[in-house]
């Protein structure tokens, strides 16, 4: 009897053994692709990145393994640290400056259109029409426009009687950054205005109007209801800020140049990285192991402090049930 | 147009085990209602018969073929799910026919079957609608036809009356019913309602906790549940529950006290029950009538009354059953608050011994 | 009190409209200027800077049209983003789909490595994707940017396209399991038409930076007839550094075709940018 159980139900199994086969190829065929594909371009070149800090290099071919030599040779050789400091309190500057520029503003003009006034709709096209531009048109156009002689700004403020407030605004160490935050956070501020207005459009209206009813001014409102209910909202802005500030390239590069000119005031860690890695006039030939180093180094630092944050703005951020 | 056989069919998700080995046969032509509080297997034993599951053990027979090892479409059923699951942005005519595509079967085949389907549920009107333009009622009907014009062997539903509100309920009930005479063919229907389960079904299986408690036709079950749990679900309102003690036994004729003290003498198969076994005593609300004139009196204090006119229910709390209903036909003139004496007979009584399983009387 | 909240909340109202409206201008006339400018003289640029053109002449367009290589680095762009995005969606939307659909051992590990690929800079990996790309020999080849940004963008591709899977109701794929089809087929004309607006979102969200994008190029392409056109424009503001008029044609030029697709369709362009803030 258990014999004859046994020899049945073979076939039945295979049948079933075969459809499960076939899934896991299936499966596999959904999945392979893109596993391919990031491993290839994303997850080898990170761990190469690695891998090239601890070696000599000499052009495209690798060299001596020397340990943590090229992290010495960008930390403590003072030809090099002075850079890397100078680049990253400018970047500090930059997230500090963005943080209230950009996302202040973008809070305000949020909790303005979180009521939705007239022409709601037209304001939050105009607000984000920039953010689709490209960064090189936004640096190119704004660079045309502060043109110390023929540019926009100085002419509109010499046309309304304030001649003696226009000046060469890229071109003084002073001014330089300040006027390339500013025009970072007019392309940009559409969209933690965006994010911002969609997370306080997901607080339950109940929520608002119990307090309304409750005798809370609008301002109250906004303190005591919308802003702790928006906190998700503000950890991924405040995380991306930061990121995007560390990571700062294009409106530098397009409206300053290589070297942070005018002196340097507006150098950040990736042009300085981009002109360790592959050469520049300050920075000598280009050199794949300090690079690296230094991409390891910057990594290291946006991911530890990105994680920090994110642990500690999560924690205050409620459930909304 | 099938019979179906479960043998010892066994289902478990990661370590536990959710079928406990069911054995069932089904007839031909049999409308079966698969019944049971959430929870209990009733839908999975479903998913396994129409191969959305695998089975951990066990075997199932259509016709006496065996289908475990099929993939759902090849083993001739067709299935209603509880959310009707119509195809969004297909319309009711491409919904209808996509099984049938799938199947390659010529347009006018398909076109045939399509029209005839709807005729049979009135659709044809909206054959090309998008599901979204339709009423609950309208796409219950399209998940049916969508069925219907596979022509199975067997029907499945899965709660498929559960998104309507009470009044179609009613309707679908009775259109179901007569879609099976019509159709003439095997049906097994799943739900919780157990109003559904007893005027919908040829046999009913009752499940509890991936266990098949009973399974019968809908009065037998009525009268004759084998199990406490049984005739606790069946039945609207719900039995009510005594709970006594034996306190003597001979020969097949026993003594019970129930906790407040009723005594009555029963005539049960020898041996079967021993001095001092518990037992529950399960009495109908509508074996519970007011005044003394059965054999076993019971008092209590009417928390709730809600008199209907033609019927009357009562809701009683006494040291025995805190929770006790009568259901008389006919109007009631009782307070809320009232103490008033219930009395019942012994002969429309259900009693159930310390395994809690039915203890037939005798003689 | 109640005729005081409501002056007050008219003043309010004033200040909101006031502060909304400049903030409107402020963002809009840079934009407007760039656009009426491309169609100035250099003279009238400097003459009469903030006036309306004096003729709607379209002559710094002819120039970029017959003497630049503008629509060569338009037509590399294009080449670059729809190749990208296209299969972005192809590969991310199939991975997306087992991850939700199916139960499986090692699926919550790789959900996982999607999940961590969101976290990886890979910009700071310039260097060995630039060794690897030689090797490769994609360095100076639209193919390389295409393989990087496909890579870059698939973990936010695959995360965004899993959410809107998972919200599919289960019954639609037993239903269609139940006719007969494949898992193939009820992917392909079950499920997937389903989540169409979805991949318009994710679309859009992956289009628009590789549309933008001047990094990758910068590093990666050298040759004129290669470069994409957030990439030429550099080249171009070198060689036209003095006249303004073409300048602010090619900058309106490239900006133009995003725009008019933004303005058409502003609501799924903002539900796309902020789809990954967005939770």
């Amino acid at each position: 009897m258990a014999q004859r159980t046994a020899t049945i139900k073979t076939p039945f199994e295979n049948a079933l053994a075969r459809r499960r086969q076939l899934r896991k190829l299936w499966l596999v065929f959904l999945l392979f692709p893109a596993i391919a594909i990031l491993l290839t371009f994303v997850f080898l070149p990170m761990a190469s990145a690695i891998l090239y800090s601890v070696y000599e290099w000499d052009g495209l071919v690798r060299g001596e393994f020397i340990g943590l030599g090229n992290f010495q040779k960008v930390l403590l050789d003072p030809r090099n640290n002075q850079f890397l400091i100078n680049a990253f309190f400018n970047n500090v500057k930059v997230f500090i400056a963005l943080m209230l520029v950009q996302n202040g503003l973008a809070l305000i003009l949020a909790l303005f259109l979180a009521r939705e006034p007239k022409g709601y709709r037209f304001y939050q096209i105009a607000f984000f029409l920039p953010v689709i531009l490209s960064t090189v048109i936004i640096g190119f156009q704004w660079k045309l426009f502060l043109n110390p002689i023929f540019g926009l700004v100085n002419t509109l403020l010499r046309s309304v009687g304030l001649g003696d407030w226009a000046m060469p605004w890229l071109g003084l160490p002073e001014t330089a950054l300040g006027a390339m935050i500013l025009v970072n956070a007019w392309h940009w501020v559409g969209f933690p205005t965006l994010v911002f207005l969609a997370a306080i459009h997901r607080i339950p209206k109940d929520l608002i109007e119990a307090a309304r009813l409750d005798g809370a001014s609008e301002w109250m409102i906004a303190r005591d209801i919308i802003w702790p209910l928006m906190a998700p909202a503000v950890t991924i802005i405040v995380v991306l800020t930061f990121i995007g500030s560390f990571n700062w390239f294009e409106i530098p590069y397009i409206m300053g140049g290589l070297e942070g000119s005018p002196a340097y005031s507006t150098d950040m860690l990736g042009l300085l990285f981009y002109r360790t890695a592959f050469g520049s006039v300050s920075a000598g030939n280009s050199d794949f192991g300090t690079g690296s180093a230094l991409a390891v180094l910057i990594f290291i630092f946006i991911f530890t402090f990105s994680t920090i944050a994110t642990r500690y703005l999560t924690s205050r951020e409620v459930e909304l049930s | 147009m099938a019979t179906i056989e479960l043998r010892d069919v066994t289902k478990d998700f990661g370590g536990v085990q959710v079928i406990h080995g069911a054995n069932l046969s089904i007839e031909d032509n049999e409308f079966v209602v698969f019944v049971g509080p959430s929870g209990c297997g009733k839908s999975t034993l479903l998913r396994l018969l129409s191969g959305l599951e695998e089975l951990s053990a066990g075997e199932i027979y259509i016709d006496g073929e065996r289908i475990d090892h099929l993939p759902p479409a090849r083993r001739g059923l067709a299935m209603v799910f509880q959310s009707y699951a119509l195809y969004p942005h297909m319309t009711v005519y491409q919904n209808m026919s996509y099984a049938l595509k799938v199947a390659r079967k010529s347009k006018q085949e398909i076109e045939e079957k399509v029209r005839a389907a709807a005729e049979i549920l009135q659709l044809t009107e909206l054959l090309d609608r998008k599901p979204k333009a339709l009423s609950g009622g309208q796409r219950q009907r399209v998940a049916i036809g969508r069925a219907i014009v596979r022509d199975p062997s067997v029907f499945l539903f899965d709660e498929p009356l559960s998104n309507l509100d009470a009044k179609l309920r009613v309707q679908m009930r009775i259109e179901l019913t007569n879609l099976h005479k019509q159709l003439q063919s095997t049906m097994i229907y799943v739900t919780h309602d157990q109003v559904e389960a007893m005027t919908m079904a040829d046999k009913i299986v009752v499940m509890r906790s991936g266990h098949i408690e009973q399974v019968g036709a809908p009065l037998d079950l009525f009268n004759k549940p084998v199990n406490k749990f049984v005739a606790g679900f069946i039945g609207s309102p719900a039995m009510n529950f005594f709970k006594g003690q034996i306190i003597s036994a001979d020969e097949g004729t026993y003594e019970a006290q129930l906790d407040n003290g009723t005594q009555f003498k029963f005539k049960a198969q020898a041996g079967r029950l021993t001095v001092q076994d518990s037992i529950d005593l399960g009495v109908r609300p509508e074996d519970l009538q007011p005044g003394n004139t059965g054999a076993g009196t019971l008092m209590g204090k009417a928390t709730a009354v809600e008199r209907l006119g033609a019927q009357t229910y009562a809701y009683l709390s006494s040291p025995i059953n805190e929770n006790m209903i009568i259901h008389y036909a006919g109007d009631l003139d009782i307070q809320s608050g009232e103490e008033i004496e219930v009395s019942f007979n012994l002969d429309s009584c259900h009693l159930f011994g310390p395994d809690e399983q039915r203890i037939e009387f005798e003689g | 009190m109640s005729t005081l909240n409501k002056k007050s909340g008219d003043l309010g109202t004033w200040l909101m409209h006031i502060f909304l409206g400049v903030n409107a201008v402020i963002m809009l006339y840079p934009i407007i200027m760039m656009a009426l400018s491309s169609f100035k003289t250099n003279q009238e640029i400097f003459s009469s800077p903030f006036s309306l053109p004096k003729s709607f002449s379209f002559d710094n367009f002819a120039i970029i049209w017959s003497q630049t290589n503008v629509p060569r680095y338009f037509i590399n762009s294009t080449i670059v983003t729809g190749l990208s995005v296209l299969v972005l969606l192809v590969v991310g939307t199939m991975a997306a789909y087992a991850l939700s659909r199916y139960k499986f051992k090692g699926n919550i590990m790789i959900s996982l490595f999607f999940l961590s690929g969101l976290m990886l800079p890979l910009r700071l990996a310039i260097i060995p994707l630039f060794i690897q790309l030689k090797a490769l020999g994609l360095v100076d080849n639209l193919l390389g940017l295409i393989c990087i940004y496909t890579a870059m963008s698939l973990p936010a591709t695959v995360f965004i396209m899993t959410g809107f899977l998972r919200s599919l109701p289960s019954e639609l794929e037993d239903s269609a399991r139940m006719d007969g089809a494949s898992e193939f087929r009820i992917m392909v004309e079950i499920m997937v038409p389903l989540i169409t607006p979805a991949m318009v979102i994710a679309g859009i969200y992956n289009a628009v930076p590789i549309w933008n994008d001047f990094f990758f190029p910068l590093i990666f392409i050298q040759s004129p007839e290669w470069k994409t056109l957030a990439q030429g424009l550099t080249a171009f503001f070198g060689e036209y550094s003095i006249n303004y008029g073409v300048l602010y044609a090619g900058l309106t030029l490239a900006a133009l075709p995003i725009m008019l697709v933004f303005i058409v369709q502003s609501r799924r362009f903002i539900a796309g940018m902020t789809a990954g803030a967005i939770k």
